[in-house]
């Protein structure tokens, strides 16, 4: 993506960013923290770093790579609050993560999406930002590795045991 | 996206939300500073401080009193720094 010089362009290409990975982003974040409300809070604080940053940004990285490492670090950052906060309230926080909604899905293929879903909810965070990217936004794992900063290897591990205990789980919700 | 995740949003959600998106830069772009807001990194900093003393304290206990850490957390560290599959297998997990 061409760099802009001046304030006007600069915005042009915030829009542009807006545009192209708004939606993609939202779903990164939605899997991640499960609620609609959360996710989109999460959102507007991804692009408002990525717009103040945006001055800073060198133009021989991948700004997809380096907008899809802001959101996963917001979201991981949000999870480890969530988690000192259930500590401080003695609450769980197991309840949140499965508050996948399954009522309203009329097709059994809906219906195995959602239990999916749940199953992905209940791995711990990073597994989940690694497997929502290799699954469902079918990335690379060199890719993965550029925004998440892990090591190829440890990102097949990663995803390995992430489709292990989905599956479990599957086998025992069925 | 190729694959369906099983999720919904309001109608007509991602159109709102690239609006309110786009006004960000205007939103951002000139700002008055309110009286004393020089002081409040400072101020921000010396909480932050004070706030970890007692979450490290009180996660600290609260660790302890769980029995440690879970499964999940002890294969997430052994992937971070390197193990291999066959290695965790060998563990057992």
């Amino acid at each position: 993506m061409r760099l802009y010089s001046d304030m006007d362009s600069a915005e042009r290409q915030f829009q542009d960013l807006v545009n192209r990975y708004s939606e993609r982003l939202y779903w990164h974040l939605r899997t991640m923290v499960g609620s609609h409300d959360d996710a989109d809070d999460l959102l507007q604080d991804v692009f408002i770093k990525a717009w103040k940053a945006l001055p800073g940004f060198r133009g021989d990285a991948d700004i997809f790579t380096w907008l899809w490492r802001i959101a996963t670090n917001e979201a991981l950052g949000f999870l480890r609050r969530a988690k000192v906060r259930s500590i401080l309230t003695f609450r769980s926080l197991d309840g949140e993560a499965l508050s996948v909604p399954d009522t309203d899905a009329p097709l059994d293929a809906e219906q195995a999406a959602a239990r999916l879903q749940k199953a992905i909810a209940s791995l711990p965070p990073k597994q989940r930002a690694v497997f929502h990217m290799r699954y469902y936004e079918e990335m690379a794992y060199e890719q993965i590795s550029r925004i998440t900063g892990t090591s190829v290897g440890a990102l097949k591990a990663s995803y390995h045991f992430a489709y292990e205990k989905i599956k479990q789980y599957v086998l025992e919700e069925n | 996206m190729k694959k369906k995740i099983p999720y919904s949003t309001p109608d007509g959600y991602f159109e709102a939300l690239k609006r309110r998106l786009s006004d960000i830069p205007a939103e951002h772009r000139t700002q008055a500073r309110p009286l004393g807001a020089k002081w409040v990194p400072y101020l921000a900093l010396a909480s932050f401080f004070a706030a970890a003393v007692v979450l490290g304290n009180l996660f600290l206990s609260g660790t302890t009193g769980r029995g440690g850490a879970t499964e999940d957390e002890i294969v997430e560290y052994l992937i971070d720094s390197g193990t291999t599959l066959a290695q965790l297998y060998e563990y057992n997990f």
